[in-house]
């Protein structure tokens, strides 16, 4: 593998709510215009390793840097699709409003401007809701407001592009459609995805992390016995059919 | 009600409603989308507390109230960041303690006591001049920062982790806001008293929500929907001689009741239309077989 400068560095990083250590002892790097996958068990870690490593929370022990400083200080840098995109879904808002939230402080301008609502409808296009902008977001199936979402963090213009279960609600067509748009944004961005979801792993991403207190980190899109171990069972939704050799390495196979 | 305009406590009546729409229509709806409504229950209530301070030290009712909603308001939103889920108990507590400390300071102090039912049902009629000026500087400050930091407000309201991350400055306008909620409620005190300030704050913002598609215009509708109850109110209880501020609560859920009754008939027509169209179409799938 050619050597890139990491974006992301990950250093002895710790983290717990309360009592009980959510994340223990991280380390690992992120290189630039990797596309990660993040997978583990429920409860394992993987959101709280998202908020760490996007500043919305501080590790107790150990440090971030992302491309080199805090990650507090690089926030504008990411673009981020959170789990949870049902959240606030009686507020009254349209679609045009909320992705325009991406163009808030964008390259240090207050306020929005036309090319702004511009750069909205092109990543409506581009994320397959064109012509919903005066829709209020209640009104949405949740698979299109999880693309305003995606086009919300499109929005930021990010070198960083972070998405916690992009496809939960989306049908399988639809998936088909977002990984390929993440796989040509990928071109120039890195992109970070917490997914349970084998298609992803085994056909789109360069390497795979399996989170689960601790951290195992692949550079290859395979899902090794070691991260089996390690979560007992990491929660991939394996099917027999297709290629399932590319996905999991048997055992001897080294 | 014309003739009535004559008189100043009318005309400072008029005004102090008004003033009092404009506030509760913007403050009401930030209250309402950030489901802030226990907590500005919490700070009426603990300015009561002010009441007390203000009577036992001699120094203006203004003061003591403004002071001790702020003081209330701080707290317990610094709670809230803190802590999120012992917020409720911790406005339970502040809640009542500034209650009675209100009242063991009135009873502290000697020969003069307030008119407790003036403090919690208001008396729009009694609004002195000073306390217009008051509101006209508090409308004016919270209509400039809403139109200067709408975006802001806005994404902190709908998505306060995204809004971090694009370099808002979510805790700090927060607090601003919450200042003003907290200063807000003593002036809309005024007007319909402490028991009352919580449904004027929601109700207007709860039948505009439904109706809108941004908060932009739900703190428009508000405000004019505010504005017809305070007038309503008003003009009925001086005709009526009854007391202004439960007159004009009952003007402002009288307006949520029709609202609601809007919603089941324009419910009920969808369904029909629906059920008319879906009819429709087995029939010509029928005819095409």
């Amino acid at each position: 593998m050619t050597q890139v400068s990491p974006v992301i560095q990950v250093q002895d990083v710790s983290f717990s709510y309360n009592r009980e250590p959510t994340l223990t002892n991280l380390t690992f790097e992120v290189p630039e215009r990797e596309f990660l996958a993040i997978i583990g068990p429920n409860g394992g870690g993987k959101s709280t390793l998202i908020k760490l490593i996007l500043g919305l929370l501080e590790p107790n022990h150990g440090r971030i840097l992302v491309k080199g400083r805090s990650p507090r200080k690089m926030s504008k840098i990411f673009g981020y699709v959170p789990q949870d995109v049902n959240v606030n879904i009686q507020f009254p808002i349209a679609v045009m409003d909320v992705i325009l939230m991406g163009r808030l402080r964008h390259r240090g301008h207050f306020g929005i401007n036309k090319q702004d609502r511009q750069r909205v409808m092109e990543l409506m296009t581009m994320t397959g809701i064109p012509g919903l902008e005066n829709r209020k977001i209640r009104d949405l199936s949740a698979g299109q407001r999880e693309r305003v979402f995606i086009a919300r963090a499109l929005a930021a213009d990010p070198d960083i592009l972070i998405l916690d279960e992009p496809t939960a609600s989306v049908d399988t067509a639809g998936k088909t459609e977002l990984y390929a748009l993440l796989k040509d944004l990928n071109e120039t961005k890195t992109i970070i995805v917490v997914s349970h979801d084998l298609m992803i792993v085994s056909s789109y991403v360069k390497s795979v992390a399996c989170v689960n207190q601790g951290i195992h980190y692949h550079p290859k899109n395979e899902i090794t016995e070691t991260m089996l171990q390690m979560g007992y069972h990491c929660p991939v939704e394996l099917i027999a059919h297709g290629q399932p050799h590319r996905i999991l390495k048997t055992h001897g196979d080294f | 009600m014309i003739e009535a305009l004559q008189f100043e406590f009318m005309r400072n009546a008029v005004f102090a409603g008004l003033l009092a729409s404009i506030l509760c229509g913007i403050i009401g709806s930030f209250v309402v989308v950030n489901r802030l409504i226990f907590l500005a229950g919490g700070i009426a209530h603990a300015a009561y507390g002010g009441i007390g301070i203000a009577f036992f030290f001699g120094i203006p009712y203004i003061y003591g109230t403004i002071g001790v909603s702020l003081a209330a308001a701080f707290i317990m939103t610094a709670v809230t960041i803190k802590a999120k889920n012992r917020q409720d108990t911790f406005i339970g507590v502040l809640w009542a303690v500034g209650m009675a400390m209100g009242v063991i300071l009135i009873d502290l102090t000697p020969g003069y006591h307030v008119d407790l039912m003036s403090y919690l049902f208001g008396s729009i009629l009694a609004v002195p001049s000073a306390d217009i000026r008051w509101m006209a500087g508090l409308g004016a400050v919270t209509l400039v920062l809403t139109i200067l930091f709408y975006r802001d407000i806005l994404a902190i309201s709908y998505d306060a982790e995204f809004a971090r991350l694009r370099g808002v400055p979510v805790n700090l306008l927060y607090f601003i806001y919450i200042a003003l909620v907290a200063v807000s409620i003593v002036f809309i005190i005024r007007v319909v008293g402490l028991i009352l300030v919580i449904a004027l704050m929601t109700i207007p913002p709860y039948i505009a929500e439904k109706y809108v598609r941004s908060l932009m215009m739900m703190m428009v509708l508000s405000v004019l929907l505010s504005v017809v109850f305070n007038m309503t109110g008003l003009w009925v209880s001086y005709h009526m001689d009854l007391t202004s501020g439960a007159t004009i609560i009952m003007v402002a859920a009288t307006g949520f009741f029709i609202s609601l009754g809007v919603d089941q008939v324009i419910s009920f027509s969808r369904k029909r239309k629906t059920q008319r169209s879906s009819r429709k179409m087995l029939k010509t799938k029928k005819d095409a077989l």
